[in-house]
């Protein structure tokens, strides 16, 4: 070989040093600018690029769709130098009603479904700003927010955006950074803003009398909270466990036969595999009494049908299945 | 050949070394290096003279100072070094100990009954090797002092005062002639007096940084011994049982002092210690240890039904899986194998150890059937698991003599076969993969390309991690096997190179690969056969001369230099924005390129850092970023 190889620059390194240093920009990065929502705005980096980008575009709910890769390739030239596929996923997110309270983007398109279902490439799919988002990017303009250089230096990037109604509470948000993660439940626009209000009346308002203005989380997918303790304790301590638990009611059919449609299940279950696990229990034996199981929804809304064998008591079996 | 002719090999050309000079001459052979490491040693051979006198019982405090002005003291308060005539040398003992190699009290001369010491030449070591050195000893009242310049005395000993107390005070200032580096470091410092706190129960151990910026102090105490040190270790871990079983125990000269505890995690950390000295190779007590509690456990096992008459016995890598514990033996005279103390020798303690920790623990067993139970539970998945990972790794063979060629085949070989020439780089992502590959100089440089993020190995059972493919393609590509198996001789590159983006995710990638090498071929990472790329960080283009820039200092001094009117500044973000030929110029020609290699010094805060980082437990890896937010380097998205 004929590379002197003395000529390179080799420098020691211990081994731990180099896993702290790399470790912590690793972590702090990620805590700092990727997976955890800013608490004025209640968006991820991500999410305020992409909703920026769309502003630019220009397109606001009266204009007509815009197909998503146009978006997305916006994003991604402009403001967010990684995969497009994350991009993508994160603006099919703010168009599904089932995960965000209030969606942020109209989408036109398969956009996903609570089975799981991914939203249809994004060549086919198109999409503009909803009436709401406008409200997040009201008076943008007008030198309101900061603004910070983009990646390459060539153009600037809100650092937050005005945001002009409590959207983090509203929308809520999770993400697991390194070592720290949050999961913060949507609520109600109206009960929100009311609590803001009177907050602002009265700064020393407690943890009390704002929970009988705001009561607890409202989910997009409906669904019924298990106790209210929880709900308590993640308002006063920022740590709490919610329980929910599907919206049922019981028909009765001849022959002394019943059986349980679900109409609403809890935030973010997957709905297919809600439906594999309660046959895995049955045909596991863990489960007793049910003769059929139909996933029977469809543009009415969600209907489970889960009959029960003759002469079983429907409650009994609603009670093992919860 | 010619020059030589005039170069007469003589009587003369024979150089004989006298005392210290020798030890200036050839400082490697006394402390093992001349950089950091080396500097840190003379500091060790100090508390070490002092703990050798704590384990006497003499001396129960010992102060370690970094002083303002970069010198460094230790003080302790023993007996101090005598202070009286020697007999034959007819200068004080303390200036003898001094200036005299293999001067000691701890050839059996009774002064000493065990000690770390053996030859004698640990204090004039540190003397050869300062600039200036001064020693205070406190003693039959009076107060002696004495001060040396490049190992020779100043004056003589004299004495400046009086003291109803006892001790030794040495302050040194490390020759810059000799060192690479002055600079102590506090926390190298505060691991390895941490270590022989927890070694030393009952000793008080303070270490004090006093330079200016960066004032801090530690003191270590442990009254529990090397139980806290398990404690200490297992702290990032989830233990499986509530406290450490500590075995104390002698026979006649030879002291056993074990704690072992196990976690739910799948290492094996076991330290092993002979009179304070840490044995990274292990040796006759280690073997021991490992027979006692291989027995222990299979005796318990069958004793009580856990295994049945058919099946097999747990093996030793079984009933190692998750263990975490502290072997410190002390003896007089040991024996080690090697210069450097890493493994000991002597054949006796095999036996010591053995009979002391099995006798012991199986009473424990028996005496905790509770604890017992989830041990040995914990021993047998372990020995499933690693039936599944043989049975995985048997299918890998044997796939891949089905498939001829049993290299993985995203690897783009090189011609060159012998492995000291070779080099692998380890690319992230195909697209970088490509410039690589093309930008290869293909007789001795091989690419493989990593999809996305590896599998964190700290957080994964053997027998799934083998599973994994990008893992499984490392290991068939560098050819030395895994774990146990990994034998270095076929290695088949010896410069392992990581080349990552120069990005957060890079550093990500980075981190992941370095927790598999040490988890699975630490041999590698030991050997310094792991290297990290230097991309360059930014381009400067300015009438048409391209300057590449490795960090944000040279850029601005790039910058300073050619103007920044009209400079095109580029931020290299991946390696897949360069083109095949920058990427050669920058970071893979062996002339110009910048490469650090990952060295180890610690094993135990290297064990550490990975179980913090990497491992289950969520509050340590909290703790950790909360404290060291404020030193990142470079955040940006």
């Amino acid at each position: 070989m004929q590379y002197n190889l003395d000529k390179q620059t080799i420098k020691p390194i211990n081994l731990e040093d180099e896993m702290k240093k790399s470790f912590i920009s690793y972590a702090m990065a990620t805590i700092i600018s990727r997976a955890l929502p800013d608490v004025r705005d209640g968006l991820k980096p991500v999410h305020r690029r992409i909703l920026y980008s769309m502003h630019e575009l220009g397109v606001t709910p009266d204009k007509p769709y815009r197909k998503s890769v146009r978006v997305v390739g916006d994003v991604l030239g402009k403001y967010h130098p990684h995969g497009d596929s994350a991009v993508y996923d994160a603006m099919v997110r703010m168009a599904q009603p089932f995960s965000l309270r209030y969606m942020l983007i109209d989408g036109h398109g398969n956009f996903g479904s609570v089975d799981g279902d991914g939203a249809a490439a994004m060549r086919y799919t198109e999409a503009r700003m909803s009436p709401i988002a406008l409200e997040m990017l009201r008076d943008i303009d007008k030198n309101t927010v900061d603004m910070g250089p983009n990646f390459d230096e060539t153009t600037m990037q809100p650092l937050v955006l005005p945001a002009r109604f409590p959207a983090l509470l509203v929308n809520g948000s999770n993400g697991i950074a390194v070592g720290m993660a949050t999961n913060i439940p949507p609520h109600n626009m109206r009960e929100v803003v009311d609590g803001v209000l009177a907050q602002m009346d009265n700064p020393d308002i407690t943890v009390e009398e704002l929970m009988s203005i705001i009561p607890g989380p409202d989910f997009p997918t409906g669904a019924m909270v298990m106790g209210r303790a929880g709900i308590s304790q993640a308002y006063r301590t920022g740590k709490g466990r919610i329980i929910m638990r599907a919206k049922t009611s019981i028909e009765e059919l001849p022959h002394n036969k019943h059986r349980i449609i679900v109409t609403e299940i809890p935030y973010q279950v997957n709905k297919s595999t809600l439906v594999k696990k309660i046959a895995d229990l049955v045909q596991q034996k863990r489960v007793e009494g049910i003769d059929e199981l139909r996933d029977e929804s469809g543009r009415d809304g969600m209907r489970i049908v889960i009959g029960c064998k003759q002469d079983v008591n429907p409650e009994v079996v609603l009670n093992t299945l919860y | 050949m010619e020059n030589n002719k005039n170069n007469s090999y003589d009587a003369s050309q024979i150089e004989v070394l006298e005392g210290l000079e020798a030890v200036r001459k050839r400082p490697g052979m006394y402390i093992g290096s001349t950089d950091v490491r080396g500097l840190h040693h003379l500091v060790y051979e100090l508390v070490d003279n002092s703990i050798d006198e704590a384990m006497q019982g003499f001396c129960d405090t010992i102060h370690v100072t970094i002083n303002p002005d970069g010198t460094l003291t230790v003080t302790d308060n023993g007996r101090g070094i005598p202070t009286d005539m020697h007999p034959k040398e007819h200068r004080p003992a303390v200036e003898v100990c001094m200036t005299v190699l293999h001067a000691g009290g701890k050839f059996g001369g009774g002064g000493y009954k065990v000690s770390g010491g053996l030859h004698g030449v640990g204090m004039s070591v540190v003397n050869a090797l300062a600039s200036w050195l001064e020693v205070t000893v406190r003693q039959r009242g009076k107060v002696f002092f004495q001060r040396y310049e490049i190992g020779k005395p100043c004056f003589d000993l004299k004495v400046i005062g009086e003291s109803e107390e006892t001790g030794t005070s040495i302050t040194f200032m490390p020759s810059p002639d000799i060192f690479e580096t002055l600079d102590f470091d506090f926390n190298t410092l505060k691991t390895r007096l941490r270590e022989m706190a927890f070694l030393n129960s009952g000793v008080h151990i303070i270490l004090q940084d006093k330079r200016e910026g960066r004032e801090a102090k530690r003191d270590f105490h442990y009254e529990g011994g090397v139980s806290h040190f398990v404690e200490y270790l297992n702290r990032s871990k989830t233990p499986l049982t509530e406290k450490p079983i500590h075995i104390v125990a002698r026979k006649d000269d030879t002291e056993v002092e074990v704690a072992l505890q196990y976690t739910d995690g799948y290492n094996e950390a076991v330290y092993a210690f002979t009179n304070n000295i840490a044995n990274p190779e292990g040796g006759t007590h280690v073997a021991g240890f490992r027979s006692a509690i291989t027995r222990c456990i299979n005796n318990y096992a069958r004793a009580h039904g856990m295994l049945k008459e058919k099946d097999e016995n747990l093996q030793g890598d079984d009933v190692r899986e998750g263990l975490t514990a502290i072997i410190s033996v002390r003896l007089p005279d040991p024996q080690f194998e090697g210069q450097t103390k890493a493994k000991l020798g002597t054949s006796s303690v095999r036996t010591v150890v053995d009979n002391m920790v099995s006798d012991r623990l199986s009473t424990y067993m028996e005496e905790n059937p509770q604890d017992a139970r989830l041990m040995v539970g914990k021993c047998i998945s372990a020995s499933q698991a690693r039936e599944a990972a043989r049975k995985a790794r048997e299918q890998t063979r044997r796939k891949s003599a089905l498939e001829s060629a049993a290299l993985p085949g995203k690897l783009s070989d090189c011609s060159e076969k012998d492995p000291s020439l070779c080099e692998i780089y380890l690319v992230e992502g195909d697209s970088a993969g490509g410039s690589a590959k093309m930008g290869r100089d293909r007789r001795f440089q091989a690419i493989l390309p990593l999809r996305g993020k590896i599998l964190n190995v700290e957080k994964t059972r053997l027998d799934r991690a083998l599973g994994n493919e990008e893992i499984r393609s490392m290991i068939t590509a560098f050819g030395c096997g895994a774990h146990e198996q990994c034998d270095l001789s076929k290695l088949r590159y010896h410069r392992i190179v990581c080349m990552t983006d120069a990005d957060v995710d890079g550093s990500h990638i980075r981190i992941l690969l370095l927790t598999f090498f040490y988890r699975f071929m630490r041999p590698l990472v030991e050997q310094g056969h792991v290297y990290i790329a230097q991309p360059p960080l930014y381009k400067v283009a300015k009438k048409g001369r391209d300057t590449y820039c490795y960090s944000d200092e040279e850029l601005a001094a790039v910058l300073d230099e050619v103007g920044r009117e009209g400079a095109n500044v580029q931020r290299y973000k991946g390696l897949g924005e360069m083109n095949a030929e920058q990427l050669w110029e920058t970071t893979m020609n062996p002339e110009t390129r910048i490469m650090l290699r990952v060295s180890m010094q610690d094993a135990i805060a290297a064990d550490e850092i990975f179980s913090t980082l990497m491992g289950d437990a969520v509050d340590p890896r909290r703790e950790f970023i909360e404290e060291n937010a404020k030193l990142v380097a470079n955040l940006d998205v």
